[in-house]
């Protein structure tokens, strides 16, 4: 079968410094893309941002942020001097312009995105911004946090207890919401572009992204016009609902909806905690009204709570998934290249930075047609001689 | 309501040409839940003819989910025999859609399915693993029936592996992938996440991964089959400190981990959520370097704590950012937060308030300018106002036709039209129960 990779042929310039930009390159280079990414001579700020591989602390080639977004592409070195020519020279050719400036700093360019569409009518220009190119706030900041809080994400995220602010979730999910919707606004333009020849600009905001990935709030909100609030680790919801954490004998939890109205549900954790020894009164011909079954919730919840403190929580896994109950252990990182289902599926890879094997995740498709594994995250400038010289050959 | 009163209420739900670049496209669709409904709401969104198989003996679940207009219900709190056309959650899911309905438990419904899957290119599934087996609807299967088939399988664990058959919807995908351990305050439970996260996601990859395959189907002539697993979608979206984890072997488990609100940089501070005024109302502040420091000590008015020696570098505000933090939110805790937001915004600080879902839909002027959310008539429902997509293009349009069908609205039109069924044909399958 021809394995050619979705992306092979396609070249993307990437003038990206935020990890929704880096994401969406790093994705397309994964996929095959020739991915040319600019960097000042000092490096992209992801290469300062670290964490370090260890011993190496400083390195820009040794940030494991730039690792993290940036696997596959290219980088090339331009002094600022040189930017306005390389960026129009590459971009003549290029298919995908990949940009995270604002409109601010898109003023002070001696370049603008019409003028290279102007040149390349075929030309994507791909921008992913804070909160998009138009718009009252399109020149305002925006962090990590700031971007959760102001898209709405952050309201449903935190503890129980309200004297505790609202807790910013792991990852840069912010940046990952725009990261996926800028992959997919790519490629409609890249569809479109197989019909019409033509390309265009593609105006992702990472705001909306946000705003429009809250699940269940919005719909909350324009149906029966209520707030969701907060729970720990569960769906934060208009109304308070039972705890869905348990914690085991190894001190780690899993996540356990118990769900009374399931008759099915509700036998097959009886049986569960009959088989332990564990089902204390459960087994009673009473709890087999559901009615009966939520006037005793808190009964319930405390002898699930004492049945799960007393088992490991891998065993609560894998007896509780193997009962066709939907349950999963809080793992930590360091539990993930453990697990037997992620080796045998491979996900996890080895690739060769710098000479040291290195633990990267895979690429998270599995098709048919093609198998895509991340390259190595480029040395700063490593290909700037070879990719300025094609340029000026061309 | 009848489908035919429906449309006699409301005309304009009658299916017709689509604009936008999916428009040559149909896709036969078997995904419900979540996941499945999101990914290929996006190629509605964007000119595909989505035909949208359900089974009127197990109503998809946002059918049955209380978000309904003014009618207040948590979550759990369902109907025992729910109005399938009243659940906003599932008219959010579902616009831009066709519906019809299918029994694949009767010979002649299954028979009708490949005859939808023949005349489409593009098949896609997040059931249970094994249901489109049982159905032998395997890829080779529809390979038979379309060669260059698309396949799109969405789930939790994927088709392979000694887990593939574990189930899992968003907070266990989120427990699983590592998602819910890296979020919340250290040397206690985690807080996780307060929605699935990972359906949206998972959905997104799926999207993305629908388009790469019609990308390439264009380019190559070939189609495929994917098997995307949402376990795999989370863990690629962990960040640096999986990395941290994988190449330095640095535990997640350990003191100060996670962060809570606090930066991973040992020089930025103040980095925090802090309480306005109203209940519960919050902003969030993060402060990059000393001259974003600067310019907030200024914004605030200069208070003189905040030119005290300990507070004077990103790292001895690190040292005492308890001190810090309670000190800050002595300042926020007087004033609203949306006008906290625009003073700070104003002085370059970046800053934000907390937005819940009213404030993004009645006070956010981004989304309004933007035009983020639109609105749509539903012949149950009424009037409502639907999550549009993030991205302002040049050319691509976005055509909003119509919301989500009702429960086997467009039978007639899709079996009759598109597949050429006749009256009578129809007729019987109706009888026996099929459709």
């Amino acid at each position: 079968m021809d394995e050619q990779l979705p992306y092979a042929g396609i070249t993307v310039v990437e003038l990206a410094d935020d990890p929704a930009g880096e994401r969406v390159g790093k994705l397309l280079a994964d996929l095959g893309a020739t991915v040319l990414k600019l960097e000042p001579p000092e490096g992209v700020t992801s290469r300062r941002t670290g964490p370090f591989v260890q011993g190496r602390e400083g390195d820009p080639d040794a940030s494991l942020a730039f690792w993290t977004y940036n696997t596959g592409k290219q980088s090339i070195v331009v002094e600022p001097s040189q930017r306005a020519a390389t960026v129009t020279e590459l971009a003549r050719t290029a298919d995908v312009l990949l940009t995270t400036a604002v409109p601010r700093e898109l003023a002070t360019e001696d370049w603008s995105h019409d003028q290279l569409r102007e040149e390349n009518p075929a030309l994507v220009v791909l921008s992913v911004t804070p909160y998009g190119l138009t718009g009252p706030w399109a020149d305002r900041r925006t962090s990590e946090l700031v971007g959760l809080a102001l898209g709405g994400t952050l309201n449903s995220c935190g503890y129980d207890d309200h004297s505790i602010p609202p807790v910013l979730p792991g990852g840069n999910q912010t940046y990952e919401m725009a990261a996926s919707f800028a992959h997919i606004g790519l490629l409609l333009a890249l569809v479109e572009r197989q019909a019409t020849g033509r390309g265009q600009l593609v105006d992702v905001s990472m705001h909306e992204a946000n705003a429009v990935s809250g699940e269940l709030a919005n719909p909350y909100w324009f149906y029966p016009r209520a707030i969701v609030k907060r729970q720990t680790n569960r769906h934060a919801q208009p109304v308070p609902t039972q705890s869905a954490t348990f914690r085991c004998a190894d001190g780690v939890y899993v996540y356990f909806a118990l769900i009374l109205s399931e008759p099915r549900a509700w036998r097959t954790l009886v049986d569960w905690m009959t088989d332990h020894e564990l089902a204390a009164d459960l087994t009673e011909p009473a709890y087999d009204d559901v009615a009966y079954r939520q006037q005793n919730f808190s009964h319930v919840q405390g002898l699930v709570e004492v049945f799960f403190l007393l088992m490991d929580s891998e065993t609560a896994y894998h007896e509780g998934q193997r009962r066709g109950l939907p349950i999963g252990p809080l793992r930590g990182l360091e539990d993930l290249p453990e697990d037997e289902h992620l080796r045998e599926r491979g996900f996890f890879v080895e690739v060769e930075v710098d000479d040291t094997p290195a633990t990267l995740p895979g690429v998270p498709y599995r098709t048919s047609a093609f198998t895509a594994v991340p390259g190595p995250p480029p040395r700063l400038g490593e290909h700037t001689a070879e990719v300025l010289a094609d340029a000026v050959a061309r | 309501m009848t489908t035919q009163q429906a449309e006699q209420a409301q005309p304009g739900r009658t299916p017709g040409q689509r604009q936008g670049p999916l428009s040559h496209i149909r896709v036969a669709d078997f995904c419900w839940m979540g996941v499945g409904s999101v990914a290929t709401r996006l190629l509605a969104d964007f000119g595909a003819q989505v035909i949208k198989i359900e089974d009127r003996n197990r109503l998809d679940t946002p059918r049955r989910l209380p978000i309904y207009k003014g009618d207040l219900r948590s979550y759990g709190d369902e109907d025992a025999n729910p109005d399938p056309d009243k659940g906003g959650l599932f008219n959010n899911y579902c616009r831009n859609k066709l519906g019809v309905t299918i029994n694949m438990k009767s010979d002649s419904g299954r028979a009708l399915a490949e005859r939808l899957i023949s005349s489409s290119s593009v098949v896609t599934e997040n059931f249970a693993p094994g249901v489109m087996e049982r159905w032998g609807l395997t890829y080779d299967r529809l390979r038979e029936l379309r060669e260059d088939v698309i396949f799109a399988r969405m789930s939790g664990y994927g088709h392979s592996g000694p887990h593939h058959e574990y189930r899992s919807y968003g907070p266990v995908i989120q427990a699983v992938s590592g998602m819910s351990f890296i979020s919340g305050l250290p040397d206690r439970e985690p807080s996780g996440w307060g929605l699935s996260y990972m359906d949206n996601q998972a959905a997104y990859y799926n999207s993305a991964a629908l388009l790469m395959a019609i990308f390439h189907r264009q380019r190559t002539g070939q189609g495929m089959e994917v098997d995307a697993s949402a376990v795999e979608i989370g863990i690629s979206l962990l960040g640096p400190d999986l990395l941290d984890t994988l190449v330095n072997q640095r535990p997640s488990r350990r003191p100060g981990f996670p962060r809570g609100n606090r930066s991973a940089h040992e020089d930025v501070a103040p980095h925090g959520v802090y309480p306005t005024a109203g209940e519960d109302q919050w902003v969030a502040i993060t402060v990059a370097d000393d001259a974003e420091w600067q310019r907030l000590v200024a914004a605030m008015g200069r208070p003189a704590w905040a030119d005290e020696q300990r507070f004077a570098t990103g790292t001895s505000r690190r040292e005492h950012e308890d001190d810090l933090d309670k000190l800050m939110s002595g300042w926020t805790s007087g004033l609203g937060k949306h006008a906290i937001t625009e003073l700070l915004q104003a002085a370059s600080v970046t800053a934000g308030a907390v937005q819940d879902p009213r404030d993004l839909d009645e006070v956010d002027p981004q989304i309004a300018a933007r035009g983020t959310f639109f609105d749509l008539d539903h012949p149950v429902i009424g009037p409502a106002r639907f999550e549009g997509t993030p991205i302002s293009f040049s050319e691509t349009v976005q055509e909003n036709w119509r919301s989500a069908p009702l429960l086997g609205e467009d039978n007639h039109y899709v079996f009759g039209e598109v597949l050429g069924l006749s009256e009578t044909e129809l007729a019987e399958l109706e009888a026996e129960g099929a459709i």
